[in-house]
């Protein structure tokens, strides 16, 4: 510590100019209000006159904090105490903050205030760490580094620092960042640690300097991480032992002179081409350097440290919360550390930050390089924790944290003062997070950015995110390529889907050549992996390639390239060994003989299919095809045989087709002309006429075969493209069936379900309704019922009963004579006045009448029905008395 | 073929019978007609239905090598035979006969499926060599005894098997005793063996099962372990020291010793003769070591040489590939240009280059040929030099410790003579306190007597040494003389012959081609 710990030079450096100006300004301030006072002298110049003039302009106001931070945009009344007010500990904690801050400030003049005690949204004064609220979330996505910072990022949109220097002077709670989705560094850095913390990092917010681009997210400059290519692992050659009997290479004959020219002249050529790359390189790399900071070294940021050791972190790293990605300790992005802190402490950096973070250690229990805030160490710490006994023993060079220790001492001893020292070393402990549980909805979960879009720009690169089902078609993510900075020269989208019901996963389309590309994941109808094809001819028989995901196909189909005149498929592991298949076309207008006319006038006619085979051992090799060529333009079948082991050159054979080979049923003719072979082993015998003919039917056969084959391919491609065309008008996103909310079947179900148990809770009730209450109630609800009172009841409960009926019977009769009437009111007054009526009038008459006729006719029919039902019901009534329990004993 | 069945006149499998049958069975419509144009050769014949024809005799099939499928039922036959040469024969038809005996079936080991049905069999037997046997029917016949059914046994590969209507099949429990026995059967008397019958057999006959098996586990590890000591001599035999690691060879020294085995009984020499065998015995193991040691080094040599060559070859073979592949494509090329091409000048043009070309690959393929043979030459002849050193020290080795043997061998001679003389005296004056055997007294007569025994025991022994070490040195120089010889032969000379023919054969193909199409294109003009 023999050096003292200064932040970036330039910084102090214009602090200092700064204060230097002021205290310049100050004196002649004072000169100014002393000039009343002195006698002013005959040999006032004109000069000093005019210097006083110059002076009375010079008004310096007193700089105005305002310190009411605007508290209109939070309604006060939503948050709890615990954001209002302090709690006894808290106050302390406070105190002792504002302590520490006292004497740090005395110490150590050079250096920036630290954050300590921002207010928060309710304007309440809060020591940072209980800011800090460790929490863990249910999302699975959230339990790693990766997902949470990639979720902070995500999640909310970010402000940057008023004015970039300085410190914020509100540090809101995480709850109201998740709330508000907007905040600025360190509000993004107290989320991101609350969560990291609680799923068990040892993550600490880390206040300090930083680069523009990394305060202003500006990731321009950075290559987008989805265009980052894996790094290829090289397999190592392994070197060729050179065996005992190897055999000597041929004699070069050529001339070693010559050799050695040519090779020179090459390795020029190739540096020259070397060194045009480097400069273009470096040029390009010029170009893109971004243009100075007049505030480098001074602008404010806050991040996240995650040290090694806890959740198997092998490597302490920064975690940038803008971006969610993760930097070494030592990255250029980052230019100083100010101080850190946890839920639990607050450390200040000691160490110097001239070579930005580079070398910094992160041992927080060294005192020399971190001074601690509070003596409760969780961290190992270097020395013995006593730390009364090692003061003594600290070298000198060592005074600034021998001074800061004392003044733990101080600290505790202003606190608490009654009690003894040592206990309260070890009882001073960071009071409860006053926050709220931090609490996030599934939904909003899923919904990742502010209104679930977000966009990020990257070096010629443009990221478009969505959340999942916000798009119609799936889309969650889209990449925009370009050539230029200016993101004007599109060359590649790459479109990212999700939850397709037609398992379309990836989209690429390159506007330079003009190729789409989609990927598939596995489970579609014809297991179909990749499809590419142009844009500007997407029908069937153009130029496309289609790979397959052969294990779940049952023909082994691994690719398929098509373009005007030619097929080619590939397959693998297939039963017969075949492995790959090209099929070239003529032309459609042009007659090719009659396989053209087999009904199938819409295909293109087929010249030429070639059919390759694996060897299958089992067979001898001059017996196994390798390669079958139908050429059927010119009615041949050519045969390859594989090569047998110790043997150069593979047997042939040619078949010329019957003439009438395409007849039905007819009788084909063999004769020996219609044959050529050449057999490598001369002295292998030849083979009869018969077994020839029988291979010629077979050969026929297999053509058929064959050519049936490639119409149902091309089927295949028709129909893979009809459904393909179908699916992007529908473009259809599946839902889980345990997805609740969305899945609207399931929801559906739910409410019927819900419905069905609330029905059934109506009948319980009206089951519980007792008829018999009124009557009882009439006789004063008596224990016990007598005889008499048992008639009594059912006198009573019948005659009620008969006459609600008659009632009911005598309202209807009542309703259909009221309505009779007025129906011969009216038309009697029709009668009337017909003459005079307008027509409008007329028809509303008429619709009247037919109305009313309507009303009466359904009272009529009430009346009949209730006719009908009064002596049922009256029975009914009767018979359940019967059955009554209460009654039993009497009936 | 209007034979009645009433009238039993039995019929010769003569040649009209079988091409009779052959053109019957043979292919059908032009194939057919084409086969008979042709003449079917009997050796080609894949199968062949001989049934309802009364043959008594089967005779005169050996022309039908290829044959895989043989139907004989349905008629006389009163004996299996002349079936030797069909070792192809897959499956064989004999039910329907008049069999007392099974017989001369040992030739057919490919044999799946075998019928017996309806014949006068009384035994299972003489089955050993078809032990790919799946499915075998042997119903209607006069099997008896029901523990002859444990011959099936060996048949591991049987599923199906069928043996009603044999007398045994009235007895009580022959279900389950066939079930329970033959384990390996699903298919029993044309149904299904369910599991639950299986598990009752099983619970039935389990002691008598269990017994069986585990006779049956022991005579297996007692043949592999045959098998293994026969491997291992094999091995030890190939490092020219079998037997060696033992005391074999001390033991051999005194088996045709008449006189040694008499001397040994002398007093006093016992001790001696433990010494010497000791240090004897250790000088052979010794050997052995060295021998299995130098086996495994010249083994070694003799894979990596033939890696390499084999390398060599591949990589030959490889480029030929590629160049006859290349001029393929450019035949190819040609051929289509030759069709399209009128003008008689730029075809015949076209036709120079095309030899040309055939010509450059002809030099080519020599070429790469040449080169091989050369490398090839010069590998062999480093591995011939290797090898022979390899021999030589082996020789050198086990000739010094056969030295170190013969070292010994005198040194208990001269002990031996000593004790001799020593006991000879003491004979002599009578002073001997053991009694000593009547052969042994025999020989202490005089000096000259046991001076010679001891002698000529020391040359038995020298003798046996000797020959042990011309022996060794023999097959070893043998072994390595064939081995040189047959790689002279096979890789340079056959291999050689064998490739330019290939080569010329190819090349007067391709010849021949240009040659008839341009005779084909003149008469088209």
């Amino acid at each position: 510590m023999a050096d003292e710990p200064d932040q970036q030079p330039d910084n102090i450096a214009t602090e200092e100019e700064e204060n230097q100006e002021k205290g310049e300004l100050n004196e002649e301030q004072d000169g100014e209000k002393e000039i009343p006072e002195v006698t002013v002298t005959e040999e006032l110049t004109e000069d000093a006159e005019a210097l006083k003039n110059e002076l009375n302009k010079i008004v310096v106001h007193p700089p105005s904090i305002d310190l009411s931070i605007p508290m209109k945009e939070f309604d006060q009344t939503e948050f709890p105490a615990s954001y209002k007010e302090n709690l006894p500990k808290e106050n302390l904690v406070l105190q002792y903050a504002e302590n520490f801050r006292r004497q740090y400030v005395h110490l150590y003049r050079d250096r920036k205030p630290l954050l300590l005690n921002p207010v928060n949204e309710c304007g309440t004064e809060k020591f940072v760490c209980t800011t800090i609220r460790p929490t863990q979330l249910e999302f699975k996505e959230l339990y790693n580094w990766e997902g949470a910072a990639e979720f902070v990022a995500d999640y909310l949109n970010f402000e940057t620092l008023e004015p970039p220097t300085e410190l914020p002077r509100r540090l809101l709670s995480p709850t109201t960042i998740l709330k508000r989705q907007k905040g600025n560094c360190f509000d993004y850095s107290t989320l991101l640690c609350s969560l990291l913390i609680g799923v068990g990092y040892d993550a600490l917010v880390v206040n300090g300097y930083a680069t523009r681009e990394t305060c202003l997210a500006d990731e321009s400059r950075e290559i987008c991480p989805l265009m980052k290519k894996k790094e290829e692992v090289k397999e190592e050659v392994q070197k060729k032992e050179q065996k005992k009997y190897a055999v000597k290479a041929p004699k070069d004959l050529r001339s070693k002179f010559e050799l050695k020219q040519d090779a020179k002249a090459k390795a020029e050529k190739e540096a020259e081409e070397e060194q045009r790359k480097k400069e273009a390189e470096e040029k390009a790399a010029e170009l893109e350097k971004p243009p100075p900071d007049p505030l480098y070294g001074l602008r404010v940021h806050a991040w996240v440290l995650v040290l090694a050791g806890r959740r198997e972190v092998p490597e302490s790293f920064f975690i940038e919360p803008f971006t969610g990605l993760s930097h070494p300790v030592d990255s250029q992005n980052y230019l100083g550390i100010e101080s850190v802190w946890n839920a639990t402490n607050y450390w200040v950096n000691m160490q110097d930050c001239s070579d930005g973070v580079k070398g910094l250690s992160y041992d927080l229990g060294d005192c020399t390089r971190w001074e601690y805030m509070f003596p409760i160490t969780e961290k190992p710490l270097l020395k013995i924790p006593d730390v009364e006994d090692d003061i003594g023993d600290l070298d000198d060079d060592e005074k600034g944290s021998e001074r800061l220790n004392a003044l733990h001492h101080d600290n505790t001893q202003l606190t608490f003062s009654e009690e003894e020292e040592n206990e309260m070393d070890k009882n001073l402990d960071m009071p409860p997070s006053w926050v709220e549980p931090i609490k996030l909805s599934l939904r909003d979960f899923q919904m990742r950015c502010p209104q679930g879009k977000k966009t990020k720009l990257y070096k010629r690169a443009k990221l478009e995110k969505f959340a999942h089902y916000l798009m119609k078609d799936g889309l969650v993510s889209k990449l925009s390529m370009y050539d230029n900075r200016e993101l004007t020269d599109l060359i590649m989208v790459r479109e990212y889907f999700a939850h397709r019901v037609d398992k379309l996963c990836t989209k690429v389309h390159n506007h330079r050549s003009g190729w789409n590309t989609e990927f598939f994941d596995p489970g579609r109808h014809k297991c179909l992996k990749e499809h590419q094809f142009k844009a500007s001819s997407p029908g069937p028989e153009n130029d496309r390639i289609m790979l397959f995901y052969d294990e779940a196909r049952v023909d082994g189909l691994v690719k398929r390239v098509e373009c005007l005149t030619e097929m080619t498929e590939e397959y693998r592991n297939r039963d017969d060994y075949l492995y790959y298949k090209q099929v070239e076309f003529g032309k459609r207008t042009k007659k090719f003989g009659p396989q053209d006319g087999t009904g199938a006038n819409n295909m293109r006619p087929i010249v030429k299919m070639v059919q390759k085979f694996n060897r299958n051992t089992k067979k001898s090799a001059s017996e196994d095809i390798a390669e079958l060529v139908f050429l059927v333009s010119e009615d041949k079948i050519q045969l390859t045989y594989h090569t047998e082991d110790p043997r150069i050159a593979s047997s042939t054979r040619e078949f010329l087709k019957p003439a009438n080979w395409d007849e039905k049923g007819a009788t084909l003719t063999f004769n020996p002309e219609m044959h050529q072979t050449f057999q490598v082993d001369p002295t292998s015998p030849m083979n009869k006429n018969v077994e020839l003919y029988e291979m010629l039917l077979e050969m026929l056969k297999a053509e058929e075969k064959c050519r049936n084959e490639v119409r149902e391919s091309e089927e295949e491609v028709r129909e893979v493209l009809n459904e393909r065309t179908k699916e992007e008008t529908a473009s259809e996103l599946e839902i889980s069936v345990y997805d609740t909310d969305r899945n609207e079947k399931a929801k559906k179900h739910r409410r019927e379900l819900e419905r069905l148990q609330l029905e059934e809770r109506m009948r319980k009730q009206e089951m519980d309704i007792d008829y018999l209450a009124p009557f009882l109630a009439q006789m004063g609800n008596p224990d016990k019922i007598t005889r008499q009172q048992a008639y009594q009841l059912k006198e009573d409960c019948l005659g009620d009963l008969k006459k609600r009926l008659i009632d009911k019977a005598n309202l209807i009769q009542a309703r259909f004579e009221k309505e009779t009437q007025l129906l011969e009111k009216k038309q009697a007054w029709y009668q009337q006045n017909q003459v005079a009526m307008s027509k409008d009038d007329e028809e509303a008459y008429l619709d009247y009448c037919s109305e009313a006729l309507f009303r009466i006719h359904i009272l009529d029919l009430r009346l009949a029905r209730h006719k009908e039902q009064a002596p049922h019901k009256y029975m009914q009534l009767e018979q359940r008395l019967r059955s009554e329990e209460r009654l039993a004993e009497f009936f | 073929m209007s034979r009645l069945y009433d009238t039993v006149e039995p019929a010769v499998v003569d040649e009209d019978m079988l091409k009779r049958a052959v053109e019957e069975q043979g292919p059908k419509d032009e194939a057919g007609k084409i086969a008979k144009s042709e003449g079917i050769d009997f050796g080609d014949v894949l199968s062949l239905r001989l049934d309802f024809l009364n043959i008594l005799k089967i005779d005169n099939l050996w022309e039908f090598t290829a044959l895989t499928k043989l139907q004989l039922d349905n008629n006389i036959i009163e004996k299996i035979e002349g079936l030797d040469c069909l070792v192809n024969l897959v499956w064989l038809d004999l039910s329907f006969n008049n069999i007392e005996v099974i017989e001369g079936l040992n030739a057919l080991t490919k044999l799946e499926d075998l019928t017996l049905y309806n014949n006068r069999i009384a035994t299972l037997e003489n089955m050993d060599t078809l032990l790919n046997l799946h499915v075998f029917s042997i119903g209607n016949n006069m099997l008896t005894e029901l523990g002859n059914l444990l011959y099936l046994r060996r048949f591991k590969e049987m599923k199906t098997l069928n043996l009603a209507g044999n007398p045994f099949c009235k007895q009580n429990g022959y279900k389950q005793y066939v079930i329970a026995f033959l384990s390996g059967i699903d298919f029993l008397d044309y149904r299904l063996v369910d599991k639950q019958s299986r598990e009752d057999a099983m619970e039935k006959h389990m002691i008598q099962r269990e017994e069986m098996l585990h006779n049956e586990k022991q005579a297996e590890l007692k043949q592999e372990e045959e098998v293994k000591n026969k491997q291992q001599l094999e091995l030890h035999k190939a490092a020219y020291v079998e037997l060696m690691d033992g005391p074999h060879l001390f033991e051999m020294m005194y088996v045709e010793d008449s006189e040694g085995q008499k001397l040994s009984e002398m007093p006093g020499i016992e001790d001696l003769l433990q010494t010497f065998k000791d240090k004897f015995v250790a000088i052979c193991h010794q050997m052995f070591e060295y021998g299995l040691k130098e086996h495994e080094k010249r083994d070694s040599e003799v894979k990596q040489f033939w890696e390499c060559v084999e390398d060599a070859k591949q990589e030959n073979k490889n480029l030929g590939m590629h160049a006859i592949n290349n001029f393929m494509v450019v035949k190819k090329r040609t051929m289509q240009e030759l069709v399209q091409i009128s003008d008689q000048k730029v075809l015949e043009s076209v036709v120079a280059d095309y030899n040309k070309q055939v010509s450059e690959l002809w030099d080519k393929l020599m070429g790469l040929e040449l080169q091989l043979v050369d490398q090839l030459e010069d590998v062999i002849k480093d591995f011939e030099r290797s090898m022979q050193d390899l021999v030589a020290s082996f020789q050198e080795n086990i000739q010094a410790f056969l030295a170190q043997c013969r070292d010994l061998e005198t040194f208990h001679h001269e002990k031996m003579m000593e004790i001799a003389i020593v006991t000879l005296e003491k004979v002599l004056k009578n002073e001997l306190d053991d009694e000593i055997n009547e052969d042994l007294r025999m020989l202490f007569v005089d000096k000259d007597t046991i001076m010679n025994a001891v002698s000529s025991s020391h040359d038995v022994h020298l003798l046996k040494i000797d020959n042990k070490e011309d022996d060794m040195v023999t097959r070893i120089n043998h072994w390595l003389k064939t081995t040189i010889d047959k790689i002279h032969e096979d890789e340079e000379i056959s291999r050689n012959r064998m490739r330019v023919t290939e080569i010329n054969n190819l090349i007067d193909h391709l010849r021949d081609e240009i040659d008839n199409l341009e005779v084909l294109q003149a008469g088209n003009y």
